[in-house]
């Protein structure tokens, strides 16, 4: 019998779907079974029905430059990644200990004594070079030090099988609002294969941000903090999450113009006069945020909005000056923060980092640069990332002058062959690299969504999942703890 | 020296303008050659002024006028005493530059900034006339300081934001750019230094010489401060070739002018506006404390610890 | 509710309205001249230009500057061009439908060729253009719950409507009474067995009733006769006709007197006396002062409601630009 994973081709590296030799893993059997049962037209027919899902919910993200009106729907797999509960849990825990050190290290600097850079822990002079280091930030207040109140973690998993992390996004990470319109799609196009396995929901999203952002109002708010959303505005790319974010929390969605700033107090403007804000879900880089701190040209930020949080009247979320935290070379150093602030060994590994101000490691880089991965330190979005073996020579070169010009400015990792899984491409099934984005929420304490958001690399072989470079994504489904079936039991 | 100082800001618009906010770096820093008796801002229209300690250790005062208004008039006045600075009694050789302790806890203050560029121009120039002292850190500082004695304070010549090649190149300026000169130079030979922003009791900007009156008119000051292996900050008044001496009076330090600019702020309105600055010392007849050390310049923690009493005792004041 | 987007809706009522009236008027003048003296042209195309507020420049076709222009801030392409930038800011508050409709809008006068087909047999699409109004505001009644967002859309609607159907009656009358005379219902014409009212009188008066869409209603009402007082009473007194000035103003203190919820409110009092001053009149009462000083007391008193909303819902909107103060 022919079906749609006959002929699969399970590749050497790690398949998520199949363990060696091709048999299926034992929390996908119901899966491909029913995937099985399924013919081209069936998938190409649900794949309509997801499309009109989509458009009809308005799940678009604007290009930008487009002026037509047209918007494009973000491209969902109709093959769902599955979590078995046990490989949840350590990913959980990983993902917990990293962002609870991560928001220690971030208080430590800005409102403590700066102790992991006097022990030594991270190099000083690394801190103090650190594009997101804003000095500007030095005293502002973060009930519980919830810091990175949102962050995502993405994590990859090697030719082992082993999650490791791969970067830290712990100023604005987005693509939540992905994961929840994923999931309410595919609850309507999968039904029964979704309704057959134990997965955990993840439609509480909106109310527990919001109690996280309640729980970090400042004292003098009262029992009814006002959070709101900040947006630079619809011509955003991401305008959509925060619109989404918004109606799921059911806060106001506000531009920098709605607020304004009277003696050290934030408020915005309404019909009905100026109303407190106290909780400010910002979704504007520090840059823009304070004219009169930061650059005295945005448009898009609250002039004294700083000072209000200085004053303890207003909570800005995420924190300013994360940056620092999740600068590419710092990221080298976290295992070490984790063993520091919480005197735990790190749940889940790095991926070996070379830094490139050491002469030694740089000298080995750069003799090694086509095996390697370069990547800028203070990006995001996948920009300015070299893969040495996809690269040409010319790229490598110019890539070697950037690099002795700047060794700050990039670090170098290890080439990790991302785990491969099934996804549909043009009606035939095949493997395509995937990662995952856990977001983790800390108010009060850190709490992690289950699943993510997991991203898949649409052109074969690509390594680069970002949706900025023709990345799709994937549900992403964490069973129930009782839900997989025993291995051992089970035979095999 | 007790001295009284009055510094005052009038901004006239060309209309009315609202939603002003602003940061006011003027207050005199605690430290360890000065001590504040009295400070207090108050501004036309009143607003509320808040204000805190940034990363740096300088007082900022801030404030916001949100109703429409056509003119802006800051009022900061202070009492501070202050002493001469310790004098310098080591005599390191220049090779403890390179120690990688003293290196890396001064590395902010050995980069390039917006307005201290590491130029060329600037290293050779310093090289040469560092080139001319014994191999000892506060002789090379001495020498770099009295090389700059070549070029002229020309008052109004220049705005903040000329940069440090162009000041060679017209062999002169304001304070600001004697300071940035200076500060760069001392940068590229591997001495940590930074900007500071003062006020300086004299009667006479262009060679800050004593005078016999009690009162002056002045403008904000600016000079550098080099940090000497085995001391800590030597302070140097390159504008007036001197030594900083108790009638400079330190407001804050910073890597260049930015850090520690007086004012800063925007408004909603038309963008004219006209601005008046001055600033009156006044010499006051009271035996201050002669010795030296009557303060400390905090520390890292000591600022954090600082800052979270103050915000605490602001709170409970609302 | 945000400033802001209150204002947004506000100025997107206004201009929806203002697309469908000037497509309205555009297409009956083009098509009312088609039967004229090539004399009358520039006359009737100069008083449209007046009843919209435009500016006629010299050589300039009317046609293509008032329905397509981007340049011509009242264009119909610029108001549904603003209207939809001001629906979807507001995206969150306006229900999806409502959304769709004003793109679609959009999108179809976006389409290039649109010139020549204006220029050649501009009916279609002006026609699409007042039938696509039409079904933007009865979707948006038909789908949206009557909240704050839906007020001040319905507001800046009637609002926009009272100021035209004012403007038209104020050029028109004019003009009229120069050729007519005054009503003779009133028995202000002088002498009784005077003339009777021209065929182009006639012609001109039932111009003015379809561009206010109300000549099916008024011919039931008043049958064949064509005074000038009848016409006048229709356009500004008429409780139940929806573009009469009266009717319009109605609603706008209903919309108002919701939005204030019970707080004191200038915008209220200001919509009241406006409204007062056409209820309970006579049309004679406004022939004997003088229908052109009563005209512009009326748009006087809607300048003030205009201005009364803006200081007590938009007020805390910024205006003017943010500046960097210069380093001393």
């Amino acid at each position: 019998m022919s079906d749609l994973l006959t002929g699969y081709d399970h590749g050497d590296l790690f398949d998520e779907v199949f363990a060696p030799g091709g048999v299926v893993r034992p929390h996908y059997r119901e899966l491909v079974g029913r995937v099985r049962d399924l013919t081209a037209e069936d998938l190409e027919h649900r794949e309509r029905i997801r499309d009109a899902i989509f458009r009809t919910q308005g799940i678009t993200f604007t290009v930008y430059g487009d002026d037509d009106g047209v918007e494009r729907t973000f491209s969902l797999d109709l093959l769902p990644r599955i979590i078995p509960a046990e490989e949840w849990d350590v990913i959980e825990r990983g993902v917990v200990q990293r962002v609870t050190a991560l928001n220690r290290f971030l208080d430590d600097l800005y409102v403590g004594e700066q102790a992991a850079v006097h022990e030594g822990v991270v190099p000083r002079w690394l801190v103090h070079t650190a594009e997101g280091f804003r000095r500007e930030a030095f005293g502002i207040p973060m009930p519980h030090g919830a810091r990175c109140l949102v962050s995502g973690v993405d994590l990859v998993r090697d030719a082992q099988g082993t999650y490791r992390v791969l970067e830290d996004n712990l100023r604005n990470p987005s693509g939540i609002s992905y994961v929840l319109e994923n999931r309410a799609a595919m609850t309507r196009v999968l039904p029964r294969a979704f309704a057959a396995q134990r997965v955990r929901p993840v439609d509480h999203y909106g109310p527990m941000l919001l109690r996280a952002l309640r729980a970090v109002a400042p004292p003098a708010a009262g029992d009814q903090p006002v959070a709101v959303v900040l947006t630079p505005g619809a011509y955003n790319a991401a305008y959509f999450e925060h619109a989404f974010l918004a109606r799921q929390m059911g806060i106001e969605l506000v531009e920098g113009r709605d607020l304004v700033v009277d003696e050290h107090v934030v408020s915005m403007r309404t019909t009905a006069g100026l109303q407190r804000v106290d909780v400010i879900y910002r979704r504007i880089d520090d840059d823009f945020l304070d004219p009169v701190v930061f650059r005295p040209d945005s448009l898009l930020g609250v002039p004294g909005l700083l000072s209000a949080a200085r004053a303890g009247n207003v909570t800005i979320v995420n924190a300013v000056g994360n940056g620092v935290a999740d600068d590419k070379a710092v990221y080298a150093f976290v295992p070490d923060l984790i063993r520091y602030y919480l005197g735990e060994e790190p749940v889940l590994p790095n991926v070996a980092t070379y830094l490139l101000w050491d002469p030694e490691q740089r000298a080995e880089v750069l003799e090694r640069l086509d095996e390697l991965v370069v990547k800028p330190v203070a990006a995001s979005g996948g920009y300015g990332l070299v893969i040495g073996p996809h690269a040409q020579d010319e790229e490598l070169a110019a890539l070697r002058s950037r690099i002795e010009a700047d060794p700050r400015g990039f670090v170098a990792q290890e080439v990790v062959a991302l785990s491969r899984h099934p996804t549909l491409v043009d009606g035939r099934i095949e493997g395509r690299h995937v990662d995952l984005r856990p977001f983790a929420i800390a108010g009060e304490r850190v709490e992690v969504i289950p699943g993510g958001l997991t991203r898949v690399a649409l052109r074969r072989g690509s390594l680069v999942v970002n949706s900025s470079q023709g990345g799709g994504s994937k549900d992403t489904w964490v069973l129930g703890a009782e839900a997989v079936p025993d291995p051992a039991a089970d035979g095999g | 020296m007790r001295l009284d100082i009055h510094y005052r800001t009038r901004f006239a618009y060309a209309g009315h303008v609202s939603e002003s906010q602003n940061e006011l770096r003027a207050c005199p820093a605690i430290d360890d050659r000065q001590q504040l008796v009295h400070y207090d801002v108050r501004t036309t229209p009143s607003a509320r002024v808040s204000w805190y300690l940034d990363y740096w250790g300088t007082r900022v005062d801030t404030f916001g006028i949100r109703l429409p208004h056509t003119t802006l008039e800051v009022v900061a006045e202070g009492t501070v005493d202050t002493v001469v600075p310790e004098a310098v009694e080591v005599h390191p050789r220049r090779a403890a530059l390179t120690d990688p302790a003293f290196r890396d806890e001064h590395l902010e203050l050995l980069q390039p900034s917006p307005h201290v560029a590491l130029t060329a121009t600037i290293a050779e120039v310093a090289h040469r006339h560092a080139g001319q002292a014994a191999d000892d850190v506060v002789a090379m500082a001495h020498a770099v300081h009295e090389g700059l004695s070549a070029l002229q304070y020309a008052p109004g010549a220049t705005y903040v934001g000329v940069p440090v090649d162009e000041v060679l190149r017209a062999g002169g300026g304001v304070c600001q750019d004697f300071a940035h000169v200076a500060v760069a130079m001392y940068r590229s030979l591997g001495v940590p230094a930074r900007y500071v922003s003062g006020y300086l009791f004299t009667g006479d900007d262009a060679t800050g010489a004593d005078t016999d009156s009690d009162e002056v008119e002045v403008q904000t000051h600016a000079w550098v401060e080099v940090a000497v292996p085995g001391h800590g900050w030597y302070a140097l008044d390159p504008t007036n070739r001197q030594q900083v001496s108790e009638r400079h009076v330190t407001i804050g330090r910073g890597r260049d002018y930015d850090d520690v600019a007086p004012l800063r702020g925007v408004f909603l309105g038309p963008p004219e506006h006209e601005l008046e600055v001055d600033v009156r010392l006044r010499r006051l007849a009271v035996g201050a404390p002669a010795a030296a050390g009557i303060g400390r310049e905090p520390s890292r923690a000591t600022l954090a610890a600082r800052q979270r009493a103050q915000q605490q005792q602001q709170q409970q004041q609302q | 509710m945000l400033a802001r987007l209150a204002e947004n809706l506000f100025t997107a009522g206004r201009d929806i309205e203002r697309a469908e009236a000037t497509a309205r008027m555009v297409d009956i003048t083009y098509h009312s001249l088609l039967e004229s003296p090539s004399g009358e042209r520039g006359d009737a195309w100069e008083q449209l230009h007046e009843v919209l507020g435009t500016v006629a420049e010299p050589d300039d076709d009317a046609l293509a500057r008032l329905v397509l222009d981007r340049g011509e801030p009242r264009s119909v392409l610029a108001s549904v061009t603003r209207a939809r930038e001001h629906v979807r800011s507001v995206r969150e508050l306006v229900s999806t439908e409502l959304w769709e409709v004003i793109n679609d809008l959009h999108l179809t006068l976006a389409t290039t060729g649109l010139a020549r087909q204006v220029d050649e047999q501009p009916y279609h699409l002006l026609a699409g253009v007042r039938r696509a109004c039409l079904t933007i505001y009865g979707v948006a009644s038909d789908t949206m719950p009557r909240d704050e967002a839906w007020r001040f859309l319905a507001l800046g609607r009637l609002l926009e409507r009272a100021a035209m159907t004012c403007r038209l009656v104020q050029v028109h009358h004019q003009r009229l009474e120069q050729l007519s005379g005054p009503s003779r219902r009133l028995g202000l014409g002088g002498d009784p067995a005077g003339l009777e009212p021209g065929p182009g009188d006639f012609h001109q008066w039932v111009t003015v009733l379809k561009s206010a869409a109300a000549l099916e209603a008024y011919r039931r009402r008043y049958r064949a006769s064509m005074d000038p007082a009848d016409v006048v009473e229709f356009l500004l007194l008429e409780p139940d006709l929806p573009r009469s000035v009266a009717f319009c103003l109605t609603g706008a203190r209903l919309q108002l007197e919701a939005l204030a919820a019970g707080r004191r409110s200038r915008a209220v009092r200001e919509v009241g006396r406006a409204s007062a001053s056409l209820t309970y009149r006579d049309v004679s009462e406004l022939f004997a002062m003088g229908l052109a000083p009563f005209l512009l007391d009326i748009q006087a008193r809607m300048q003030r409601v205009d201005a009364a909303i803006a200081g007590e819902f938009f007020r805390h909107h910024p205006s003017g630009a943010l500046h960097a103060i210069a380093s001393p």
